[in-house]
């Protein structure tokens, strides 16, 4: 499987990117995000983990699509779309291999070649070898590839420590936003833990700055929910 | 448009009503993927029957073909006469078939779906046939609705309006349709050119061991085939890549692409084919999705005899316009590397949201394979009431985990016909796991849907439930059964 990562990389000669979204720089993440982040974006070339599945994933992605850049969802068959365009990610950008299947390392490899962004859910813990052959080849190609699980070697580390949702009780309400503590860690000099709270999702299903305090901001009157044929 | 001009084409549809009207079907997934592909292989015998009329027949998709009748209802005593054999010949065949002729395309197509076994519209009578039917039957959707509102209901009134006020009024679609209503075709017809002329081959002798050589050759040969086609004024928009091995197995594959595909891209597509057969064969995984015209298992260590180009689905070659994807066209590097990952896993897995409407969150997203169109059966934009509002779940399950809720009791939780519950949900156990205590819910909400069909009707409550740990889950009960549709957060 290691061996067929490295055809993939030799195969495609590092061609010029002469995209819009040129280069070194930082693809651009949501405001709520820019603290978590180092630089304030998502350096290309690195890799970033964002815990389990979840909203997170899709928001660190966000900003990027809307800005123009290719995403790519890897081993997630069950990504929600409809919540993904509601944090800002225009779903025409986007692409989805639900099940790379055993060979999934070099469907990444391939995907890290044509989108910017790379959201996966490894199907399996991969070995050592194999995850510094994926880091290359983000790097190699400037993309940036953003794991839902375990990936030591990340640059940054997000997490969701804390959650509660509010705008439902026992038996009335609704789901409307959950307030989410978001831990932040990562490797390299000057990197300290932060952490920031953040409506994920808001009522709208946007991913926006929450206040240090527990407020009731959307846990108050809920619509009633028709329902008909 | 003089009288003679829209007089000249006559044109006879022949239409199988065995093959559902893409129209019509109600898939959830509405792409014209495998089935498309089986269909048009089913539609072939038909075709051969047409053909024998007149050699130049062109599918507009499977089920439904159409030739030049001028000719052919010259030799064989007439229109009547002529539609009368086809059917004929073709009911013969053991197809049911229903066969229309009238000045154009569109209006043949009609005069087909008129009756039960069609209808003859004699020339120069087209306007007066097409001046009954309701605007709908353009299949415009925009214009569709909007006609009506303005008042103008049936293509006769259409055709009344002066053809260059339609098509500063509506647009290029107005236009379209205005030629349409009058009996105007909006395109010229593209005979089916038999296609064994216009395919390519190399053999390979010795048997090509190595993949490089083979596809060197596909450059030569894709080069060879633009030639022909272009000699032909056509570009082709799928080409079908066949490889013949020494041990007498012959694998092929479609590839589609809704741009045009170059000599290179042809080359480079045979490139990854082979090498998506060769990895799979050496991985020695045997779960492979086999793809619609695909055969065979893998490519294996046997040498290659032979590589045949067929250029499979022609149109004029006037230049392309982007207008599948809006604005959002697949840069070449984002596309070759989709084509890469089609290569190795297949042409439906590598797939691209469409928002769609529903209430449930696994019908609100649409999921079509990389270079193919499609549009949503059940628009997004419109109200649904009794969808779950925003926000909205970030996983959904393609098909909903089996879970057990009950209530303090451990009895299992259930809603009356009052959409009353049993008793407050205290207990969640999703898939087989461990129960997890329910901290809050809310919760049922009916939904009674296309009770009016019922093989699709459903009767469900949902539930929004969220559990010590912080989850939140969309549960439904159908039929007694508590099942999981999606997760937030």
């Amino acid at each position: 499987m290691g061996t067929g990562v490295a055809q993939v990389i030799s195969l495609a000669p590092a061609r010029h990117r002469d995209d819009v979204l040129t280069g070194e720089g930082l693809l651009p993440v949501l405001p709520a995000l820019r603290a978590l982040l180092p630089g304030g974006g998502l350096q290309r070339g690195s890799v970033v983990t964002s815990g389990d599945w979840g909203l997170l994933a899709l928001a660190l992605a966000a900003e990027a699509v809307a800005d123009g850049a290719w995403c790519a969802i890897a081993g997630v068959p069950a990504a929600g779309m409809r919540a993904a365009a509601e944090a800002g990610m225009d779903p025409d950008r986007v692409l989805l291999v639900a099940e790379p299947g055993p060979g999934w390392p070099q469907v990444v490899a391939s995907l890290l070649d044509g989108f910017d962004i790379v959201l996966l859910r490894p199907p399996e813990q991969p070995p050592p070898q194999l995850r510094r052959k994926l880091e290359a080849a983000a790097r190699r190609y400037g993309s940036v590839l953003v794991v839902a699980g375990e990936w030591p070697g990340a640059q940054s580390r997000l997490l969701v420590t804390e959650a509660e949702w509010t705008g439902i009780g026992a038996g009335h309400g609704r789901l409307r936003a959950r307030r989410a503590r978001v831990a932040a860690s990562g490797r390299g000099a000057g990197e300290r833990p932060r952490s920031a709270w953040l409506w994920l999702p808001g009522p709208d299903g946007t991913v926006t700055a929450a206040g240090e305090a527990a407020s009731g901001m959307y846990s108050g009157e809920s619509a009633p929910l028709a329902s008909s044929g | 448009m003089t009288s003679r001009a829209a007089a000249a084409r006559r044109v006879l549809v022949l239409r199988c009503p065995d093959w559902p009207d893409p129209d019509g079907s109600d898939g959830s997934n509405g792409s014209d993927g495998s089935d498309g592909s089986a269909a048009a292989r089913a539609f072939e015998p038909v075709v051969a029957i047409v053909g024998e009329f007149c050699p130049q027949v062109e599918i507009l998709r499977p089920g439904v073909c159409a030739v030049a009748a001028r000719g052919p209802a010259r030799y064989f005593g007439g229109e009547a006469e002529l539609a009368r054999k086809v059917a004929e010949a073709v009911c013969l065949g053991g197809f049911t078939c229903q066969a229309g002729i009238a000045d154009g395309l569109f209006a043949a197509g009609l005069a087909a779906r008129s009756g039960p076994t069609g209808l003859l519209v004699p020339p120069g009578e087209t306007p007066e046939f097409l001046a009954g039917f309701p605007v709908g039957v353009l299949d415009l959707p925009e214009l569709c609705e909007l006609l009506p509102r303005l008042g103008i209901e049936t293509l006769g009134q259409l055709a009344a309006l002066p053809p260059a006020e339609a098509a500063s009024r509506f647009g290029p679609a107005g236009g379209l349709a205005s030629r349409l209503a009058r009996g105007l075709d909006p395109r010229p017809l593209i005979p089916r050119a038999p296609a064994a002329d216009l395919s390519v081959q190399q053999e390979f002798d010795p048997p090509a061991d190595q993949s490089e050589p083979v596809i060197f050759a596909a450059k030569a040969l894709a080069d060879q085939m633009h030639d022909r086609l272009a000699a032909g004024g056509y570009a082709c928009v799928r080409v079908q890549v066949q490889v013949c091995c020494e041990d007498g197995r012959e694998l092929s594959r479609l590839w589609r692409h809704d741009g045009l595909l170059s000599a290179l891209a042809v080359a480079e597509r045979v490139r990854w084919q082979l090498d998506g057969w060769r990895g799979r064969a050496s991985g020695g995984q045997g779960d492979d999705a086999d793809e619609p015209g695909g055969s065979g298992s893998g490519l294996g260590t046997a040498g290659i005899t032979l590589l045949r180009l067929v250029p499979d689905q022609l149109v004029r070659a006037t230049g392309r316009q982007l207008a599948l994807w809006g604005d959002s066209v697949p840069s070449d590097r984002v596309a070759r590397a989709a084509i890469r990952v089609q290569a190795m896993l297949g042409h439906a897995c590598v797939t691209r949201p469409v928002l769609a409407g529903g209430r449930s969150p696994a019908e609100q997203v649409l999921l079509v394979p990389f270079g193919d169109a499609a549009v949503p059966l059940r628009p997004a934009d419109r109200p649904w009431p009794g969808q779950i509002p925003a926000p909205a779940p970030a996983t959904v399950f393609g098909s909903p985990l089996a879970a057990s809720v009950t209530d303090g009791s451990g009895q299992p939780v259930s809603v009356s016909g009052r959409a009353q519950v049993s008793a407050p949900p205290a207990w969640l156990s999703a898939d087989g796991g461990p129960a997890r205590a329910v901290t809050a819910w809310a919760g049922p909400w009916p939904v009674t849907e296309r009770w009016w069909d019922p093989p699709h009707a459903r009767r469900q409550a949902r539930f929004q439930l969220v559990t010590e740990d912080g989850s939140a889950w969309l549960a439904v009960l159908q039929d007694g059964r508590w099942l999981l549709e999606a997760s937030y957060g």
